[in-house]
């Protein structure tokens, strides 16, 4: 772990010879989704990356300005589809602020619990498949186990296991029993122990150390300027998360700290997603033991709401960065305008420059420790 | 030299670490099952395929504006002298549309519900036409579709329900 290796600089390429224009994609299954790269190549050495985007653009932004607010909690869904709870969760905080709502505490810890589960299921899903990117097989099937165990949670308190449609105008779909308390715990239990496996299998594999280390680095000044956010940006360094900078829901009354990573390359970016897991099992014991009693719903929410005129701009850390949804209202039953700060979407900006110089190789490694999720890229 | 040795060592080392996790594994009982033969049951909450009931129903026309993707369509029976009841002449699910989000659900009044989840996970269209499912009197919970080169109702093929009788919310 200590010899770090240099970081890899492009060889120059002694013979010349023609360039290669290949596409990575759309539907290679490493890109995660429909996302495909345009790569001109110059022997291994890649010369320029073009990412195309847009094969999975559904035009929920447009679409939500024909649905009422509860509608639209539905269209949230299908942004993220992997962590949708965070989706959920921005879009009611934005049209609460406009609608003047106050959520009540149970509601609170029931959103943190959700989304915190939902952080663990997307990275755990981040972890086996970035494995199988880089040709680790194994660690996939041990993610999928525990993934499984949260989906069922999921499906046991709200009935889905992706399109949730849990955390709606004012508090929560429904409450979660006893019985869910009692599998949630014994889940967190068994979890913890899981971890240290993953970091046997994966995390402190020298196998898997030396084909992330040292690649793509990311220094905190580009990473700043890029206006990375999430575990990319903390890879680097950067110590910013909305839940300590601009808490909501409550996240300030837990105690979790903010893994950071320290040169900003793709072992980094993987590292403190891992870490982030332990921090959410933290959280979620936290929350479970001190979930206060109340209604699970805030009154004074109208079936079909109409908020007076104004605007409102709602962010979260969801399980990819800095989620954030800007809704303007001018009094009708549907937003007026509504916009979404995609974290992916952002993120990925900085693959067209950053893939320049690298192997062929190594483009995977990069574009997996990037993490996209593509609903979210093209909404 | 070393650094190659050690190199090869620590990796080496390392996949006896994987394989020890796998072993511990290997003699414990398996998380998957055999799907077609076995089947799991989903929680009581699940929100599976979409039924309806015509005798519960007042035609209330809620579950219609509930819906966020418009897939729900009704139409008010009429009596003799032609003024509507609060009964269904026919009610309408696109599973094209359907989002399974359970809006309709919660918006219907009635109890027991009268369109409800069920907690069927495997409900297949072979046709386009299949998908919109119709139901009218005497047409049973799971709905029938209107195959429109027969210009007939027809059952819907190869449906295996996971349980014959739904459970109902109330």
């Amino acid at each position: 772990m200590n010899n770090v290796p240099e970081p890899r600089t492009p060889p120059q390429a002694a013979l010349k010879s023609d360039r290669l224009f290949i596409n990575l994609g759309p539907q290679h299954p490493s890109t995660h989704g429909v996302l495909r790269i345009g790569l001109t190549i110059d022997g291994e050495v890649i010369v320029k990356a073009v990412p195309d985007i847009g094969y999975l653009h559904r035009g929920t932004e447009k679409l939500a300005e024909v649905r009422n607010y509860h509608h639209c909690v539905v269209l949230t869904d299908r942004w993220d589809y992997v962590a949708a709870m965070p989706n959920n969760l921005v879009f009611c905080l934005a049209a609460e602020k406009l609608m003047g709502v106050k959520t009540t505490p149970r509601a609170d810890a029931l959103r943190v619990i959700m989304c915190e589960m939902n952080r663990i299921a997307s990275h755990l899903l981040f972890f086996g498949t970035y494995g199988i990117d880089l040709g680790a097989l194994t660690p996939f099937l041990y993610a999928f186990r525990e993934r499984e165990m949260i989906l069922d949670l999921f499906e046991m308190s709200c009935g889905a296991r992706l399109t949730y449609n849990y955390i709606r105008l004012g508090g929560v779909m429904t409450d979660v029993s006893p019985e869910w308390l009692k599998r949630t715990t014994e889940f967190v239990e068994y979890f913890k122990p899981r971890l240290d496996e993953y970091d046997t299998l994966l995390t402190y594999n020298p196998i898997f150390m030396n084909r992330t280390q040292g690649v793509g680095i990311v220094s905190p000044q580009e990473a700043v300027s890029w206006a990375l956010s999430g575990p990319n940006l903390r890879g680097s360094g950067v110590n910013h998360d909305v839940r300590k900078s601009d808490p909501y829901s409550g996240y300030e009354n837990y105690d979790f700290d903010v893994p950071l990573g320290k040169t900003g390359s793709c072992w980094d970016r993987y590292f403190c997603r891992v870490q982030e897991m332990r921090q959410s099992v933290r959280i979620i014991e936290q929350a479970i033991a001190k979930l206060p009693d109340g209604p699970f719903m805030a009154s004074g929410v109208a079936k079909i709401p109409k908020p007076a005129p104004g605007e409102a701009y709602a962010h979260v850390e969801g399980a990819r960065g800095d989620l954030g949804i800007y809704l303007a209202s001018d009094g009708g039953i549907s937003p007026f305008r509504l916009h979404v700060h995609a974290p992916s979407f952002i993120n990925l900006a900085m693959l067209q420059e950053k893939l320049v110089g690298m192997k062929v190789s190594d483009v995977i490694a990069l574009l997996g420790s990037i993490d996209i999720v593509l609903g979210e890229v093209d909404r | 030299m070393i650094r190659y040795f050690s190199k090869i060592f620590t990796a080496a080392k390392a996949i006896v670490q994987g394989h020890w996790i796998t072993l511990t594994y290997m003699f414990k009982p398996a998380v998957t099952i055999h799907y077609p033969d076995e089947k799991l049951v989903p929680f009581e909450m699940y929100r599976g395929a979409l039924l309806f009931d015509q005798q519960t129903c007042i035609s209330c026309n809620l579950c219609v504006k509930a819906c966020p993707s418009n897939c729900i369509a009704l139409e008010n029976a009429k009596n003799e002298t032609g003024k509507k009841v609060a009964k269904v002449e026919w009610y309408s699910i696109d599973f094209g549309k359907c989002n399974f989000c359970r809006l309709c659900e919660e918006a219907c009044p009635t109890k027991p519900k009268s369109v409800w989840h069920s907690l069927d996970y495997e409900v297949i269209f072979v046709k386009r036409d299949e998908m919109v499912r119709c139901w009218k009197k005497d047409f049973p919970f799971i709905g029938k579709y209107f195959d429109r080169k027969a210009q007939d109702f027809k059952d819907p093929e190869g449906q295996v329900s996971i349980h014959d009788v739904q459970p109902r919310r109330s």
